[in-house]
């Protein structure tokens, strides 16, 4: 099923780019925090079926690292929207 | 059949992703591009590592891990969803001039007539 990981792993790429283009277009910085939030997600799932395509498990490491703390990313990003740096 | 399980799966993650990266970027305002990318980590990832679970088997090393990543996911993903909208409101980003109700800035979730923000 090597075929089928591959292709989901380059249509998540590809989807990818339609998110960019919000990425360098949003009139606020909540867009564009919003777009990148996405994309690191997409980022995550792309990078796990490629480890499971190319069957190198040092991979999953990554895409285990991109999920959790992406998030972390977009909490610190809303904290400074409200209330500042610090 | 396992493949013809794993291929539909695939699919139907893939097209929710499409369609929220789509309404990412046609939606009018902040808020509904918010609820958009939620649509696109529910529904678009979470069928997509259920078939890299399916392919592999769950006691698999990328079985299992696509199990962690799909936890995570469902813990993670409304937390910052949330955090964001409510930065969002907070630093002043105007909903879009259709939007029927401002639940903070009323009080009761009944806007009257006309009420934009």
């Amino acid at each position: 099923m090597a075929p089928v990981f591959l292709a989901v792993a380059i249509t998540e790429l590809a989807i990818t780019v339609l998110l960019f283009i919000r990425l360098a277009a949003g009139p606020t910085i909540s867009d564009r925090i919003v777009a990148l939030n996405t994309m690191s997600t997409q980022a995550a799932l792309a990078v796990l079926f490629f480890a499971a395509f190319a069957g190198r498990t040092i991979y999953l490491d990554v895409s285990l690292w991109l999920a959790s703390f992406s998030y972390l990313g977009a909490i610190v990003w809303s904290r400074y929207l409200e209330r500042g740096l610090l | 059949m396992r493949e013809a399980i794993v291929i539909a799966l695939a699919v139907i993650g893939l097209a929710f992703t499409l369609s929220g990266a789509v309404g990412i970027l046609r939606m009018p305002d902040v808020y509904s591009r918010i609820q958009c990318s939620s649509k696109t980590v529910t529904m678009g990832a979470l069928p997509m590592l259920i078939a890299l679970v399916v392919a592999e088997g769950p006691v698999s090393s990328y079985g299992s891990r696509a199990l962690l990543v799909a936890v995570l996911l469902l813990i993670l993903n409304p937390a910052a969803s949330h955090a964001l909208a409510r930065a969002a409101y907070k630093s002043g980003v105007p909903m879009w001039r259709g939007a029927v109700t401002d639940e903070p800035r009323e009080g009761d979730g009944r806007a009257d007539d006309g009420a934009a923000p």
